[in-house]
């Protein structure tokens, strides 16, 4: 049986529109369709760019998009309600690793070097002390609470932040401030000092960089190393609706992947022809070779993006899990529900194994360790708001 | 021109509605409709820039905002980190009313919602907000459409009045040969008029 058969029979839907935002991480779908894995596999897609992520929600809900690039959380969040409309969703493949970074103005830099801590820049126990220390100072000096700005409440970047900044005692909701703005605009806002830094992802922290208005504290890796972020997701009905049709969207997206982590520099110039930047500007974090403060050498991130190694196209159970608990920890799910049944009603682990039968697949037994901050074991710590505690 | 719409507040209960268009003319066009209707228009903002403090500031019962706006996100955010702040419109749709939602995003428009607002009214601001869009699309097609045939319209006096100075023509027969050229050609006006102008400009330079 040829690829082609498999492909263009049973295909419920040939022709799809998908959305995605213009990101660094949105490069799977970019190369699936310009390098021919959407066609290979008989799909016919219309890759449609979107400027927000409630407009991406939006689409799918309603059906104008079937498909789309998504922050897990945001998926979850739709598939409970919360903060939106709820309807069931799906994920069966996720589209990478890594990718953000945390990006802070330079008067933000100038008053950490001043306080006593040294070695802060890509260290997330001295940047954290350091920033403590001046959140403390700008207490006493009665001095305005920092703004950070991250892309969308439901995200991995305000969870990751806040789960940093907590881990010092560092009350995310009122000893800073937590705003939420496009990527474009933190850049803008960063140079104007409306805000004191963002997390966001690639290639925005190179952009403020490359232009000397800010410097990045730390990268995601240094706070949690193979970090979860951007999965495909589609509503539950268009998936049961659909199979053949998403079967052949995980293959071409698996091979697409692939392709990107095997091609970083062609990979750079095809991102940069689609989000209409500059190739310096995505080189960084797609080479690995990433550059913290203008005009000082590059650290080596390896896995500064991760599209496929490591399993990351799996949709790890585990990661869904985080995402729930931290949702929970924060007050935007309830504490009684059944997270099990949910990351398994979401998390399609199933038509993930179904689709690439034929590739390598993590075994079934194999639960995922965190390495994060303390690294901790899934299976030995209580998920949920009492699993964590800060002053 | 006002299309009839239906009173959505009465005097004891205007609705209190907050703009964000970057597009001042269209958010003139649907301020008018919403106080025809009888709602109360609080603020109308071309960006972002202050909205979390003007809706503190002015407890809007509704926000309509343009679906291409990057800063949806920001009142996402809003509509969560508060339970009094408006939420998004798509929340209040069901079965019956999904028609309004895909009427809404095919037409541009989104809006968040204070929780508690009577479904018929949350249906009667999207309605207004969907016909404005649309009328304002309407309008900026036309307006594109006309300043198209204006610019096809000198290019063809432009080049009648090379033909008439060059060739020794009146406008009749400048106006004919044209649309011999064009017929004899299977080409627009408009292309054999360029043709001409550059040839001619190349011709007498």
């Amino acid at each position: 049986m040829t690829k082609n058969n498999v492909a263009t029979s049973g295909l419920e839907q040939p022709n799809l529109k998908i959305g995605y935002m213009p990101l660094s991480d949105s490069l799977p779908l970019l190369v699936a369709d310009e390098m021919g894995f959407f066609a290979r596999e008989g799909l016919s897609v219309e890759l449609q760019q979107e400027v927000s992520w409630a407009n991406i929600r939006d689409k799918v809900l309603v059906g104008h998009l079937d498909a789309a690039q998504m922050l897990a959380p945001m998926l979850l969040a739709t598939h409970l309600g919360i903060g939106g409309l709820r309807k069931p969703m799906q994920t069966a493949f996720a589209m990478g690793l890594n990718g953000n970074a945390f990006t802070i103005s330079n008067n933000l830099a100038a008053e950490l070097a001043a306080t006593d801590i040294h070695d802060i820049s890509g260290n997330a126990k001295q940047a954290l002390d350091a920033l403590k220390t001046v959140i403390s100072q700008r207490k006493t000096e009665n001095k305005p609470t920092l703004i950070f700005a991250i892309v969308f409440p439901f995200s991995i970047h305000n969870f990751l932040l806040r789960d940093w900044l907590a881990s010092a005692g560092i009350n995310p909701d009122s000893d800073v401030q937590l705003v939420v703005l496009p990527p474009s605009q933190m850049v803008d806002h960063l140079a104007l000092q409306h805000i004191d830094g963002f997390f966001a992802g690639a290639p925005w922290n190179t952009v403020a960089i490359q232009r000397g208005v800010g410097e990045c504290l730390v990268s995601g890796p240094d706070l949690w190393s193979n970090a979860p972020d951007k999965v495909l997701g589609t509503t539950q009905q268009w998936a049961n609706d659909n199979p053949n049709t998403l079967n052949s969207m995980i293959r071409a997206l698996y091979q697409a992947c692939a392709w990107a982590d095997a091609n970083r520099d062609d990979a750079a110039k095809l991102l940069a022809k689609h989000i209409h930047l500059p190739v310096d500007a995505v080189q960084p974090a797609l080479s690995g070779k990433f550059v913290y403060r203008k005009r000082q050498p590059a650290t080596q991130v390896d896995d500064m993006l991760v599209f496929n190694r490591y399993h990351a196209n799996y949709p790890w159970p585990e990661h869904g899990q985080w995402f729930l608990s931290q949702m929970q920890r924060w007050g935007w799910a309830a504490d009684n529900l059944d997270n099990d049944a949910i990351v398994n009603e979401c998390y399609a682990t199933a038509t993930y194994r179904a689709a690439l039968a034929d590739q390598a697949l993590p075994p079934t037994s194999h639960q995922l360790r965190f390495d994060i901050q303390q690294a901790w074991e899934l299976d030995d710590t209580a998920m949920g708001a009492t699993g964590f505690k800060y002053r | 021109m006002s299309l009839d719409a239906p009173q959505i507040s009465s005097a004891s209960s205007s609705l209190k509605i907050m703009l964000v268009d970057d597009q001042p003319a269209r958010a003139a066009i649907l301020e008018q409709a919403l106080t025809d209707a009888g709602c109360t228009v609080v603020a109308r903002l071309s960006s972002a820039q202050g909205l979390m403090k003007r809706v503190e500031e002015h407890q809007p019962d509704a926000i309509i905002i343009d679906i291409e706006s990057p800063d949806r996100d920001m009142l996402e955010h809003m509509s969560v980190l508060n339970q009094h702040n408006p939420k998004p419109v798509i929340m209040f749709s069901d079965e019956d009313d999904s028609s309004t939602i895909e009427k809404a995003i095919r037409a541009g428009v989104s809006a968040y919602i204070v929780d508690g607002l009577n479904p018929k009214r949350v249906k009667s601001i999207m309605d207004v907000a969907v016909a404005r869009f649309r009328e304002f699309q309407a309008l900026r097609g036309e307006l594109e459409k006309t300043k198209n045939q204006l610019a096809d319209r000198k290019l063809l006096d432009e080049a009648k009045s090379l033909l008439m100075k060059h060739k020794n023509l009146n406008e009749e027969e400048a106006y004919h040969a044209m649309r011999k050229m064009a017929m004899d050609r299977g080409q627009r006006m408009v292309d054999v008029a360029k043709n001409i102008i550059s040839v001619m400009n190349l011709f007498n330079d």
